[in-house]
This record gives structure tokens, sequence and C-alpha cells, in this order.
């Protein structure tokens, strides 16, 4: 065991234990109730969840495939999507400030926007 | 000589891709994107301690590749490569000193790049930092898979060195 191995097990550790404290320290729940879809890096759509009334709809992409958002009780969520690994959907309702949900194929983020910018 | 390697390299590949395509049917736990055991790279990192660079490369390229293709998810081949190059780059820097024993670390380091890579792939193609959140849950799923991988493929190498069957 030599000096650069103790020197990237180190590395290693670090790295884990930072990530570690990064999720712990970024994952707080929020009371934002301002949500932005985002696709392409263009907002689509921005509304404020505790006024929305439940309802679907599907947003589709440039490439012809579809995401169907579900807003119920002042939730968001992806319900479905064409997609084959689902991910967005399994990730299930938007809670956290940092964690948004993701649509890698179709470039889709749904996330909770800055209030100001209301 | 040349026909045997080509032989052995053609067997690795196809091994990967049946580990690749029997994980795509064990369900995803964490919704994160990116976040799987990725089995198919004990093969990776088993011939990366084996063969040299350029045929590690062939089928790393090879299983990726056709993986996509069988998998029935081509959109996801950008994030695949750049992974896999990103993997393999510093594996194989890694692999003069890390010995035979480390192989693990080696492979935590692979994982680790690897979505590196594909979180870099992401932003660029979003047009956004967004997906920058999930590094950390990334980097902590790529050091617990990459750990298993590696242990996997150090078992497989000591028994190829204890038996002197390659």
């Amino acid at each position: 065991m030599n000096r650069r191995i103790k020197f990237l097990i180190i590395a290693v550790a670090v790295l884990f234990v930072g990530s570690i404290v990064w999720i712990i320290f970024s994952n707080r729940p929020t009371d934002n109730t301002f949500v932005e879809i985002v696709q392409n890096n263009n907002v689509i759509y921005s509304f404020d969840l505790s006024k929305e009334k439940n309802r679907t709809f599907k947003i589709e992409s440039d490439d012809g495939g579809w995401n169907e958002i579900k807003i119920e009780n002042g939730n968001i969520s992806i319900s479905d999507a064409d997609c084959p690994d689902h991910t967005c959907v399994k990730t299930g309702v938007l809670r956290s400030e940092t964690i948004p949900i993701v649509c890698l194929p179709h470039r889709l983020v749904i996330r909770f926007a800055e209030k100001e910018q209301k | 000589m040349k026909t045997k390697r080509l032989a052995e390299l053609a067997l690795l590949t196809a091994i990967a891709l049946i580990i690749f395509i029997i994980e795509l049917r064990i369900p995803n736990l964490v919704p994160i994107p990116g976040v799987k055991l990725g089995l198919a790279n004990i093969v990776t990192v088993y011939a990366v301690y084996k063969y040299s660079a350029k045929q590690v490369a062939m089928v790393v390229f090879s299983r990726v590749l056709l993986g996509s293709i069988f998998g029935g998810n081509i959109s996801a081949i950008i994030y695949s490569m750049a992974g896999a190059v990103m993997c393999l780059i510093g594996m194989l820097a890694v692999k003069r000193l890390v010995p035979v024993s480390f192989i693990w670390l080696s492979s935590i380091i692979g994982a680790i790049l690897h979505n590196t890579g594909q979180i870099i792939v992401a932003i660029i193609i979003m047009r956004s930092f967004v997906v920058i959140y999930h590094y950390p849950y990334l980097i902590i799923s790529g050091c617990i898979a990459g750990a298993f991988t590696g242990i996997c493929a150090q078992i497989m190498i000591k028994r190829g060195l204890k038996g002197k069957s390659s």
C-alpha cells in the first residue's frame, strides 16, 4: 500500500462524504408553490400550484415524444411518458427545492421557481 | 494468436451485452436518472487489467453501441458513450498506479468518472445546470456500484491468475 493508493482512497472517501454532506444540506422541504416547466431551457409553463385545479395535460417534445403532467391537490408530478426508462414518472411528486423532476430524453425539467419572478 | 485474441474480445463483448440486457430488466430503485448498478462494467474492469488500451476500447464501444440498439433506448447512447469514454480514460490512467489487489478502487474511480461524463453531457444537452443537483447522488451510487463491480472483477482476475488458464 504505497502513498499513491492512500491518496486515491482518501480522494474517493472525501468525494463520498462530501456528497452525503451536500445532500443533507441541500435537501430541505419547501413551502414554495411556484413551479415552472422548462423545456430546452425555455420556460414553457409557470404557475402557482396552490391556485391550480386538478388536471392532467400533455407536453409534446420536438422529437415527437410526450410527457403527461398531473396536478393534484397542489402537487405536481409526471404521470406518464413515452420514454423507455420512465425515470421522471418514478420521481413522483415534486417536493424538493433542489431536486427537480427531470426527463432527459425530452429535455424537460419541472422545478420550483423563484418567488421574485412573479 | 491474433485470431485467438479477437475471439476472446468478442466473447467478452457478448458476455457484457448479456449482463447489460439482463440488468435492464431489473427495475430501478432510485428515481434519479443515471443511477444503476452497471453490472456490465465487471467486464470492462476485467478487460482493463487483462488487455491493452486499444482492445478494451474496442470491447467497451461495441458493447455500448450494441447495448443501446438492443436495449431500445438509442436516445441514451450519447450519455452512455460519454460515460464510457470518461471511465475508460480514468481507469487506464489509474491502472498503472493501482495493483491488482486494489482493483475495486480503480473501479470506483471509473464509476465516478462515468457519472461525471454523463452529468457533463446532460448539462450540455439540457443547456441548464439543474441536473448538477443529481451529481452527489450519482457519486454515492457510483462508489457503491463501482466497489461491487470492482470486487467481482477482482475475484475473477485472481482466479484467472491462479489457474493460469489464459
